[in-house]
């Protein structure tokens, strides 16, 4: 869009690829939001008898039968506690990590960082096998702790790279502008440093916790049968429950990823979280 | 002589302050190389060791509760286990399965992530921008309900059966076998391929587009020398990560995918919970991480190259 003002010799058929693409958005409308409304509608109907284009009826007694199920509620309730810990967790380690990497040098930089992405180049459900098998040892496996350690290994490369790189991105001058002027080392990072590396640390605040939230596969592995949250009873309702109540869950557990991605939409597009995928 | 000594003093003082910071820096970056050390590393070093058969230790207690272990009958281990998995009926199956729906779905969602990032920054306008909208939107969509929503969506009762039958056709049932789950890994993993080619491409300088469309380069062209060769490493790994995230895959294939053969990671987690076969579970694992190892390869030598260019390391 902000190439509006370049012209390409492709602008002389330009109508031929304008049908095209109209044609293409068509049909990525319906790939990409179509299940997702055909899903949605569902939490909503009394029934849907094949073939008809139309469901049988309309209903809200879902919501209901959701809110009135004790176990569709603890995992609510297990999801809401669990994610936020994960994230302050993550925060905690992660944060300090991604201000060392911007402005230190120090012995074994380079190893960190390769160790850290080599992380993330194992397949998830390979490495959450492995760690299971570990988890039996360290009477870990269908503990609360055991699924938050497993979450947190989700959110590391989020909170240690997207802060790095706003790190990097504050001006060095502007701090010893700062500093010149008489502002203490704490101030100068307080006020200057992290306010204008705050926008990057949402973002993965952000991430980190739908990571968390969202996260299915270890979760399931680790702590299945005694804990379920969110997204591992979705598991277990698509196989034995109505449909509608699946639908009724998902519009449920999709909220916080609407909220919270809408509002860190423009950093993420804006290239934040490819940022974080780059070794600086 | 006494203004150069207080220099001297000062600049050693500097001289030592950059090494307490660097220590600094050392047990402040310590944390999460720790945290990786442990839950990763270190699982992966004895679950190594458990698939070659040492089943004491810290694999006692798996060991003890899984049953066909495979134990060790030599200093180094077994291949016993890695044996019995690669003559297993439906291992070759679902690893084909596992490789084909790989680089199928990472070819077409490259292609695709090329396709709009390379249109969105040439050429622009508001459909481009609609469409990469669109694309974006399975980020905001956990998987799981990705997964269901894909699943019922494609199912024996699902809009196209629905819309087709209404002219008399009968359109093919997809839940349930491997091309659904290819639709479902190409769904899902379209956001973060476009999101990382189209940051790639944005840093490719304005300039240098118009210089070679003045020189009368046609679209092909600036794409082919200009474009792809700048955004290189976000393009490899946009690639990279798309392969492995596919290959690692749980949620989609076990809710759309066949019985058999499926993705070897519903192998893996069915092998480790349901059929407690937790060796071979941990087999299947090595066999994803070796057919991985390649890739992961290339994601890393493509960022140090791209850090090395930038003078960072």
């Amino acid at each position: 869009m902000s190439r509006s003002g370049t012209k390409l010799n492709l602008q002389a058929d330009s109508w031929l690829i304008r049908i095209f693409l109209t044609l293409f958005i068509g049909f990525m409308a319906l790939f990409i939001l179509g299940p997702l409304l055909w899903l949605a509608i569902r939490a909503f109907v009394t029934g849907w008898t094949f073939p008809n284009l139309l469901p049988d009826g309309l209903t809200f007694k879902w919501w209901k039968v959701v809110a009135d199920d004790g176990s569709l509620l603890e995992a609510i309730k297990n999801s809401l506690i669990i994610s936020p810990i994960v994230v302050i967790i993550s925060a905690i380690i992660c944060l300090p990590a991604a201000y060392a990497f911007s402005r230190y040098e120090f012995f074994g930089r380079k190893t960190f960082l390769i160790g850290i992405f080599a992380a993330n180049a194992f397949p998830k459900i390979g490495l959450f096998a492995t760690i299971a098998t570990l988890f039996y040892t360290l009477n870990l496996m269908g503990t609360v702790l055991g699924v938050i350690i497993i979450q947190v290994l989700g959110t590391v490369i989020f909170m240690t790279w997207i802060p790095a790189a706003s790190f990097s991105a504050v001006p060095r001058n502007l701090e010893d502008a700062a500093r010149d002027a008489g502002a203490s080392k704490l101030r100068v990072f307080w006020d200057i440093t992290l306010r204008l590396a705050m926008p990057g640390i949402l973002v993965a605040l952000v991430m980190s916790f739908l990571s968390a939230f969202d996260e299915a596969q270890g979760t399931y592995l680790v702590g299945v049968p005694t804990i379920y949250t969110m997204p591992t009873k979705m598991y277990a309702l698509v196989l034995n429950y109505p449909v509608q109540i699946s639908a009724v869950f998902s519009l449920l557990l999709a909220i916080p990823s609407v909220i919270l991605i809408s509002l860190a939409r423009k950093q993420i597009i804006g290239g934040q979280l490819a940022e974080g995928f780059q070794i600086k | 002589m006494a203004i150069s000594k207080e220099v001297t003093v000062v600049e050693s003082l500097a001289v030592k302050k950059t090494a307490r910071l660097s220590l600094l820096g050392f047990f402040m970056a310590l944390p999460p190389v720790l945290v990786i050390l442990t839950f990763i590393g270190g699982p992966i070093l004895l679950a190594l060791a458990f698939s070659l058969g040492f089943v004491s230790g810290p694999n006692r207690i798996v060991a003890l509760i899984g049953q066909e272990i495979y134990p060790k009958n030599h200093w180094w281990g077994t291949f016993d286990a890695y044996k019995s998995i690669f003559h297993d009926s439906r291992f070759p199956g679902d690893l084909r399965a596992t490789l084909e729906i790989t680089v199928v779905a990472t070819t077409l969602v490259i292609f695709m992530a090329l396709g709009m990032a390379i249109y969105q920054r040439i050429i622009g306008g508001r459909l481009a921008s609609i469409l990469v909208a669109l694309s974006l939107v399975p980020l905001f969509v956990p998987v799981v309900i990705s997964a269901f929503a894909l699943r019922t969506f494609y199912d024996g009762t699902g809009f196209f059966k629905t819309i087709f039958h209404q002219v008399g056709i009968t359109f093919p049932t997809l839940t349930m076998t491997n091309n659904a789950v290819t639709i479902g890994v190409i769904w899902t993993s379209l956001p973060f391929a476009i999101l990382m080619i189209s940051s790639g491409l944005q840093s490719v300088p304005d300039a240098l587009i118009e210089t070679a469309q003045d020189a009368g380069a046609g679209f092909m062209r600036i794409v082919a020398t200009i474009m792809i060769p700048l955004a290189f490493v976000p393009i490899v790994i946009a690639t990279t990560f798309t392969a492995i995230g596919i290959m690692g895959s749980f949620t989609i294939p076990y809710f759309l995918g066949s019985n058999q053969p499926t993705m070897l990671g519903v192998e893996i987690s069915n092998f480790f919970g349901p059929y407690n076969r937790p060796q071979h579970s941990i087999v299947m694992a090595f066999v994803i991480f070796a057919a991985a190892s390649g890739i992961g390869f290339f994601y890393i030598w493509a960022n140090i190259r791209s850090a090395k260019q930038s003078g960072r390391i």
